[in-house]
């Protein structure tokens, strides 16, 4: 097996906001540490998850990807190369080849420009083209997400909810980018269409070989869509697997719970229930130690002390959790 | 089951007169709800569930939406005969609305224990003092700590679990005997979502009263529900037992839903979807509603199709259940 560097390399990367109090001398008081050290890879044409609840910064971690926001510390890499040393023509690729699709299709698409300048505006913007040349590539985008040419005169108000999110779609592939963010990309639409625009996607990544990082609280759809899964904790990767072992052999006690409060696809298949005490606590003040340990059923004199590593308990398998150490 | 239902819907017609013409958001659906039972309402953004909901509360939106035909008929009184006030007395205490969301169903202003004895007021052979006590109460009940302090909160001053179950107390302060969850799409991380579900159990078990959920995830019929309709497009496709539907779904619409449904515990290569978008309720197809989308259609599917009985409990709206063709 060939090891080529994977596409996406994040490394020990933190976040931290501060909080300052004060109007004109404004003390820092605390930091919220949004995303906490955290290191993955994501390799070419693979699909990378991050699952978690509100607030374990799986979007923050997708900001700093995206380039929107810079690390706190530690470097992400695209290509090998670090996204900070990034300026002028570099910068200007990078942007062309990470493209995000997010939520909600409906706040996503500008309403009053017709879907051929929205998905034609990054081909513009990053290339130079005839108009006869934009217009034959997005009419190939067109199709290629599922809709007509003749779509392309319309403004998104005409389309249904999974319509636009296949404009959205068509708008990030059209400067040809090799990683797309995917934010909760069907969760805002109906059911019976979710299972269209997984499978579209996951064509898409076949024909262009594309990686996806894709954010998704829904567990089943991130089995259904990845390679590997991380999954976020208070700013922290907890447990990182393939998507057959962690969902069929979770080591921390914390994706335990996220899969046990997950509903059943059959009524027969009920799930034995973890309840977890309290809530997840405050990024500004995580708790010391191992932070998931106030709320832990299998809590030990240990963890209130010391963080445990995040070390490799089984091959491909990594876990942070003192019961593996 | 003996005994009589608490709830019967018998051939509802919710319209909508808009200038672009006649919506038809809830067309002909009957079902009844029988007293402790939980009842699912399964259906996509326009199916007519939540409409269907709200038919049941009198609080069809006016004056563009109107009941045409049809009876509600709760412990045999038909609530479309009833008054606006005798309606406002239904609500609340006979029958009641818990809305999932927390953060945008309680009012930011008032402590947690003004908005639990406004809805006791109501109540007026209660004196002041005693709604107090009666407040107190109903938070314990939901297993709020130190309830006494509680009662002067503010929801800013709680977790979202504990907001969650201050609306549950409000729910259940006049006891009713039909509470309706309204699920919103965008759903809620998965823990916090078990707590209400679990909530609601909760208040079954204490209350006896009867829940309709209305959602648009399987998983919650799977994990909470006896018996289960489905809607599509305004009509109630499919009604069954909960295993029934899961094992033997017998309307095309309910058997392709379940297969696009993706599943944590096994690995699945690929997922049969359903091809095209849900129709618009401004143009339906004559017929069956479902047929352009049908991989089974043939031409009787072009006249609305009746209810055929599968098993005992269980019917469906589909010619394929009548015999005609195989």
């Amino acid at each position: 097996m060939t090891t080529a560097p994977p596409l996406v390399r994040v490394n020990a990367v933190k976040k931290h906001y501060p909080v300052t109090k004060g109007l004109i001398l404004q003390r820092t008081i605390g930091q919220v540490k949004a995303v906490d050290g955290i290191s993955f890879e994501i390799p070419e044409g693979q699909t990378y998850s991050l699952v978690g609840e509100s607030g374990c910064g799986k979007t923050t971690t997708s900001r700093m990807i995206l380039m929107v926001e810079p690390p706190t510390e530690g470097e992400v890499y695209f290509e090998g190369q670090s996204i900070q040393n990034f300026s002028g023509a570099d910068q200007k690729n990078f942007r062309a080849s990470v493209q995000a699709v997010f939520q909600d299709p409906w706040s996503s698409l500008n309403p009053r420009v017709k879907v051929n300048s929205i998905i034609s505006e990054p081909i513009t913007a990053h290339r130079r083209a005839t108009k006869q040349e934009i217009k034959s590539e997005v009419n190939e985008l067109l199709s290629v997400v599922g809709l007509h040419p003749l779509h392309g005169d319309r403004y998104p108000h005409e389309f249904s909810g999974g319509q636009r999110q296949r404009i959205a779609i068509a708008r990030a592939l059209s400067s040809r980018p090799k990683l797309i963010v995917l934010d909760e990309p069907v969760s805002a639409l109906d059911v019976s269409i979710r299972a269209q625009i997984l499978n579209l996607l996951k064509g898409l990544q076949k024909q262009y070989n594309l990686s996806f990082l894709l954010i998704a609280h829904n567990l089943a759809t991130v089995r259904y869509m990845s390679h590997k899964v991380g999954v976020m904790y208070l700013g922290k990767i907890v447990e990182e697997a393939e998507p057959g072992a962690l969902f069929t052999n979770p080591m921390h006690p914390y994706t335990k719970a996220l899969i046990s409060a997950s509903l059943p696809a059959h009524p027969r298949r009920q799930r034995e229930e973890i309840v977890l005490t309290g809530e997840v606590p405050s990024p500004l003040n995580p708790p010391s130690g191992c932070s998931f340990h106030p709320r832990c059923p299998f809590v030990m004199d240990i963890c209130p002390t010391q963080d445990p590593d995040y070390r490799e308990a089984e091959p491909g398998h990594k876990v942070s959790c003192h019961l593996y150490t | 089951m003996q005994e009589e239902p608490i709830l019967k819907v018998e051939n509802l017609q919710t319209y909508f007169f808009t200038t672009s013409g006649m919506i038809k958001a809830v067309d002909d659906i009957s079902f009844s709800l029988w007293p402790g039972e939980t009842l699912g309402i399964v259906g996509e953004s326009g199916s007519g569930k939540s409409m269907t909901a709200w038919s049941i509360l009198g609080l069809v939106p006016k004056p563009a939406g109107r009941i045409v035909g049809g009876r509600i008929l709760y412990r045999g009184e038909n609530l479309l005969e009833k008054s606006a006030s005798q309606m406002r007395e239904i609500r609340g205490r006979h029958i009641c609305m818990v809305m999932q969301d927390p953060l945008t169903s309680l009012n930011p202003v008032f402590t947690v224990g003004d908005q639990i004895i406004e809805t006791l007021k109501i109540d007026s052979s209660r004196t002041s003092g005693g709604h107090r006590e009666r407040a107190v109460e109903l938070l314990s009940s939901v297993q709020i700590p130190a309830p006494e302090s509680r009662m002067e909160g503010f929801q800013h001053q709680m977790s979202g679990g504990m907001r969650q179950r201050v609306v549950g107390a409000i729910a259940i302060s006049r006891s009713p005997q039909i509470l309706i969850a309204d699920e919103p799409t965008t759903s809620l991380d998965a823990t916090i979502q078990l707590q209400y579900l679990k909530m609601l159990k909760d208040i079954q078990t204490q209350t006896g009263a009867a829940i309709i959920f209305i959602t648009h995830d399987f998983g919650i019929v799977a994990r909470m529900c006896d018996r289960v309709a489905v809607m599509y497009a305004g009509k109630m496709v499919e009604q069954a037992q909960v295993l029934q539907l899961f094992d033997s779904p017998a309307h095309p619409y309910t058997e392709a839903l379940l297969k696009s449904v993706p599943d944590l515990d096994v690995d699945v290569d690929f997922l049969p979807s359903i091809e095209g978008q849900p129709p618009t309720l401004d143009d339906l197809p004559e017929g069956c509603a479902f047929a352009p989308r049908c991989p089974y259609v043939f031409e009787k599917c072009e006249e609305y199709p009746d209810e055929f009985t599968v098993e005992p409990e269980h019917t469906a709206r589909c010619w394929r259940l009548g015999g005609a063709v195989v």
